[in-house]
């Protein structure tokens, strides 16, 4: 089967936040299509909405505006049930902080997401385990976040993210709290996923990670703009992170 | 979500935090013991009551009291005028006929008059004299009015009379000099004595009458008036009241006094009461009252059930403001549990669920603490109790404070929904998180 080339379906997307009287345009029209299987690197300076993009692709968030479609389904017009089990079985989400539980064990952590799909507590040990050997944490699968390094807790937030076996994961800014090691160790992770068959989207702001990408997308001030206009931009460094 | 997964994680969370769970836990602790002893103790004086009023006297006794009309004066005044208002005030005597009525409910198994002896009356006895109630009844037994002896036998006739079991303690010496110790009550049981009735002539002087009567039998405590009476044959009575009032007395004009009707079961005394009345007479049963008593302990017990339910409500809020904190703590972790399918409803039972696992943890501290508490309070109390029954005479208590089992199981129960309830809001809040918001909250 060829790969369906929307299969994420962006229309005039919109995400305003109101602030005391302003008006903030995280994003402010966007369009785009995502093929299937494609590993797309969302890029732009700080502030431009990749972070409110991510979000809104995850079905962690409601666009004020606009038409997500995913796999031919309307994310934004999803009743609050229909989205959980969008967010527990289609998807997979990797957070810049990890946000792993601190109470939980490693495995604990990379099993949680299965108990809201009903898994019985053998099956959700034996898949967990599994997961963690193959980010290979299989020897720290006892210990708590805290007993971990930086980059061993993102591995378990990978682990954890694969567990349901997701067609798309989406990464924000997975690389971004770790050293050059660790960060290469998880981009190659998110490179062997796409590998393996998954859609994947990571927002960075390193250039490493573009090596891997079959797919660009660049936003200025909520708009997604072509590479030509971005570079033109990041041309002039001070303006973008600072200007208007 | 499955259950068994959600109590797991519920109870994981709960021992997390245990210090604050403990601390808000107590506070229902304190609630629900505050109840469980408060109802229990309602309880315990209630049976406390009961007890002592069983030996009230019989509760299938009924008093019928002739009703004399227009009692009610209003009726009077408006009655002629629009007619619209029932005469309710018809005259209703005691006569033979109205007996033979009363005989014919159904139920019934006697109807005896009793009068009073409208002359001063007093016993004597060697050289004591002793003042009491006396009675004419219209039966030659006692059994039939439901009174036993201690000793004799309970047959009235024109020479002997049946006494109360307290009327020997009312005897004294009417040349006792002051400072002097009063004689020992005589027994007076198989005792020749002399009733004395005295009346005054018009110019004042006093005439008496004496009969001399020999006591049968004497009546085993009752707990009722009957213990501070001495019973006569209704005739002789009869025959000491015409000659106080210098004339005949005909029982089908005038009616009697007073008429005791007995129910074969005390189940029947109400029923044949209100029939009673439907007659036209006054009637009371002693029930009346006992019943009025467990009124009165029902209102005892919502009362003191309110009270304790006061601090429960003070652990409510506890346990609302340990819920609303730990939510606004763990918003991350809501923010999470959303982002990994986690549904709105899974997070509101997680958090409704640890907000009843306080309530349960406190319910089952509290009804535990409360039932030890009464056991240990009954005991004190019964202590106290039969101290005081013995300087004051009195039946000493078997029972103070009383936890029946349905208690502290609704206490339980109560306590849990308690828990939810407080927490509902809070919990609300959480499921109703928008996931990335929560993820971003510091
Ligand atoms: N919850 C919010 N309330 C108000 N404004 C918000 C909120 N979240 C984001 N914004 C605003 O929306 C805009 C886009 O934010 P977003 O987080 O998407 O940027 P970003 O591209 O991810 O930036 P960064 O690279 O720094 O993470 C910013 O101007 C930000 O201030
Ligand atoms: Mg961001």
């Amino acid at each position: 089967m060829n790969p369906n080339p929307s299969f994420i379906r962006i229309v005039g997307l919109q995400r305003r936040y109101e602030m005391g009287g302003t008006i903030v345009r995280a994003l402010d029209g966007v369009d785009i299509d995502i093929a299937e299987r494609t590993f797309t690197v969302v890029m732009g300076p700080s502030g431009s909405g990749k972070s409110s993009l991510l979000y809104l692709l995850g079905g962690l968030d409601r666009p004020t505006a606009g038409e997500i479609y995913v796999n031919g389904e309307r994310l934004d017009q999803m009743d609050e049930n229909a989205l959980a089990r969008f967010r527990r079985k289609t998807m997979g989400f990797i957070f810049q902080s990890f946000n792993l539980i601190s109470s939980m064990t490693a495995l604990e952590n990379v099993a949680f997401p299965m108990q809201f799909s009903g898994t019985p507590a053998a099956r959700r040990n034996e898949r967990a385990k599994e997961l963690l050997a193959q980010v290979g944490l299989a020897d720290r699968a006892q210990h708590k976040p805290s007993e971990l390094s930086g980059g061993q807790q993102q591995r378990v937030a990978v682990a954890r993210a694969l567990v349901n076996d997701p067609a798309l994961v989406f990464a924000d800014e997975p690389t971004g709290n770790l050293d050059t090691q660790s960060g290469v160790t998880i981009m190659q992770m998110l490179a062997d996923l796409h590998k393996s068959g998954r859609t994947v989207l990571v927002v960075t702001h390193d250039p490493r990670m573009v090596r891997f990408a079959t797919n660009k997308i660049f936003l200025l001030d909520g708009k997604a703009v072509s590479e030509a206009e971005y570079q033109a931009v990041a041309l002039e460094p001070l303006q973008a992170n600072f200007g208007g | 979500m499955k259950f068994l997964d959600l109590l797991r994680l519920v109870f994981n969370n709960l021992s997390r935090r245990k210090a604050r769970v403990a601390l808000t836990a107590i506070g229902v602790v304190i609630g629900t013991s505050a109840v469980v002893i408060l109802v229990s103790l309602a309880i315990g004086l209630q049976m406390n009551a009961n007890e002592q009023l069983y030996g009230i006297g019989d509760l299938s006794l009924i008093n019928v009291m002739p009703s004399y009309g227009g009692g009610g004066g209003g009726g009077m005044i408006y009655g002629g005028g629009g007619g619209g208002m029932t005469e309710t005030g018809d005259t209703k005597l005691l006569t033979n006929n109205a007996l033979q009525e009363l005989r014919a409910i159904p139920n019934v198994v006697s109807v005896i008059p009793r009068e009073y002896v409208s002359a001063n009356v007093f016993v004597t006895y060697k050289k004591l004299q002793g003042y009491s109630n006396v009675y004419g009844v219209g039966t030659d037994d006692l059994a039939n009015l439901g009174l036993k002896t201690q000793q004799g036998n309970s047959l009235l006739s024109r020479s002997s009379i049946v006494i109360g079991y307290m009327v020997a303690q009312n005897f004294m010496d009417p040349n006792q000099r002051p400072g002097q110790e009063p004689p020992p009550p005589p027994d007076l049981y198989d005792q020749q004595v002399q009733l004395v009735f005295a009346k005054y002539d018009d110019q004042g002087n006093e005439i008496r009458k004496n009969y001399s009567m020999r006591v049968v039998g004497v009546l085993a405590e009752s707990g009722s008036e009957a213990d501070y009476s001495i019973y006569l044959p209704l005739d002789l009575v009869k025959s000491v009241n015409e000659w106080a009032s210098n004339t005949t007395i005909n029982y089908n004009k005038v009616g009697y006094n007073e008429v005791l009707v007995r129910a074969s079961d005390p189940d029947h005394t109400l029923e044949i009461r209100d029939q009673i009345t439907a007659m036209g007479f006054q009637a009371n049963t002693m029930l009346d009252f006992v019943q009025g008593i467990n009124n009165f302990y029902s209102i005892l017990q919502i009362v003191l059930g309110g009270v304790g339910a006061i601090a429960l409500l003070v652990a409510a809020i506890g346990i609302a403001n340990t819920m609303a904190m730990s939510i606004l703590e763990r918003t991350r972790e809501i923010g999470l549990m959303k982002a990994v399918g986690a549904t709105n409803r899974d997070v509101l039972s997680l958090f409704l669920g640890e907000a009843a696992g306080i309530g349960f943890i406190g319910g089952l501290g509290g009804a535990a603490l409360g039932w030890l508490l009464g056991q240990i309070l009954n005991v004190v109390a019964i202590i106290y109790l039969a101290q005081q029954a013995a300087a004051q005479g009195g039946v000493p208590p078997s029972v103070a404070v009383y936890t029946p089992i349905w208690l502290p199981v609704f206490v339980l129960a109560f306590s849990i929904f308690i828990g939810m309830l407080s927490g509902l809001y809070p919990a609300l809040r959480a499921a109703n998180m928008i996931p990335v918001l929560a993820l971003k909250y510091e």
